[in-house]
């Protein structure tokens, strides 16, 4: 009786630091965005192709990780005109720099939210870059919802005479959405 | 200079807002044409928001021209034969009908297309519609026909004018000039 009372608590803690946070794919229907002020107007940003390998648990967070690997020159918006420049030089240089990358470094607890720490490079620059989390299990498989705010010019994104944050502010955010399906 | 237009000529405020209008429909139609051919860059796109913030303050200065012409008398025509009237007062009436539909349809394509639209960089005016591609393009076509409707009316309100100044002799130029000083009429009547 005695030892059993001793072995049982022991057990599950042996499993629970056995247990590892889930891995999911990113299935169909996942959106992967931003949107940015071009002469005041807001307009959304998609990234057609990108690729994520999520491992995420809300009761672990320390074994969570997210590595984002997206394709630049996927992006939409809209207007053919800035289609057709965000490949350029002056933007994200896709021929040089063709996919940016983000990377978790860190899970924590803020509040009420979960924020994954990471650094993202873009544009040969990598740079620490926090994300708002909110997950959400759907039996075996879940959504992901990520949000942060980034300054264009900290990653040269629209450099030379774009560079003007009165034509196009600095301020982008990013939003993504992701369909997760457990692994 | 009176202020208001008299039986002889046109006042002050009339002929300012003839000839600070004729500056930007010339000015903002020249740049309609330059700029759409343009390499993709900033100079593009700050030429089409100089466009458009040009566009905006004519629609404004046809609001408060109209306005005016209400509560303003006008000048009694120039002795002229009367297919010239007919045709002088034809061309002033299709100007106004373009003044309004020029400004409006950018506003409507910018509008329909989730252009920004922004006068000179200090404020946005709001949508007139939400995103439709079929109305945009619809629009744009309004926009281009219409200016060479205007090119062509422009052209024919400049020729009438001058033709009545060099050839008629008369007072239809002189009498909307800043500093005119009227011609003695045939007729012997004076200013």
């Amino acid at each position: 009786m005695r030892f059993r009372l001793l072995i049982a608590p022991l057990l599950g803690a042996l499993v629970s630091a056995g247990a590892s946070a889930a891995s999911y794919t990113v299935s169909e229907g996942s959106t992967l965005g931003f949107s940015a002020t071009f002469q005041g107007e807001t307009f959304e940003g998609t990234f057609g192709k990108f690729e994520a390998t999520i491992r995420y648990d809300p009761a672990d967070l320390a074994a969570a990780s997210f590595d984002v690997n997206i394709d630049l020159a996927s992006v939409v918006t809209g207007d053919a005109d800035r289609d057709a420049s965000l490949p350029d030089p002056e933007f994200f240089d896709t021929s040089k720099f063709p996919r940016a990358r983000f990377v978790t470094t860190g899970f924590r607890q803020s509040g009420t939210d979960v924020i994954a720490d990471g650094t993202l490079t873009l544009k040969g620059m990598s740079k620490p870059v926090s994300l708002k989390v909110r997950f959400t299990a759907n039996g075996s498989d879940a959504t992901l919802d990520v949000t942060t705010t980034l300054q264009r010019l900290d990653f040269d994104v629209g450099s030379g005479e774009y560079a003007d944050t009165k034509t196009i502010a600095n301020e982008v955010k990013v939003k993504g959405h992701l369909k997760l399906k457990a692994q | 200079m009176p202020i208001k237009s008299t039986e002889q000529r046109w006042g002050s405020v009339a002929k300012t807002f003839h000839w600070l209008m004729a500056l930007g429909i010339i000015g903002t139609g020249s740049l309609g044409l330059y700029m759409t051919d343009l390499p993709r860059g900033m100079t593009k796109v700050n030429l089409f928001a100089l466009h458009k913030s040009i566009g905006l303050t004519l629609l404004a200065l046809v609001l408060l021209r109209l306005a005016w012409r209400m509560f303003d008398r006008r000048p009694r025509d120039e002795p002229m034969a009367r297919w010239q009237r007919i045709a002088a007062h034809g061309a002033h009436g299709m100007l106004y009908v373009l003044m309004l539909a020029m400004p409006l349809s950018g506003w409507l394509y910018n509008s329909a297309r989730g252009y920004a639209l922004q006068w000179f960089k200090q404020f946005n005016v709001p949508a007139l519609v939400a995103k439709n591609e079929t109305l945009g393009d619809f629009a744009i076509l309004a926009h281009v026909i219409g200016f060479w409707i205007l090119a062509f009316v422009l052209l024919a309100h400049i020729g009438g004018a001058l033709m009545h100044h060099l050839f008629d002799r008369d007072n239809t130029l002189l009498r909307m000039l800043p500093f005119g000083r009227l011609r003695k009429r045939p007729d012997g009547e004076t200013t």
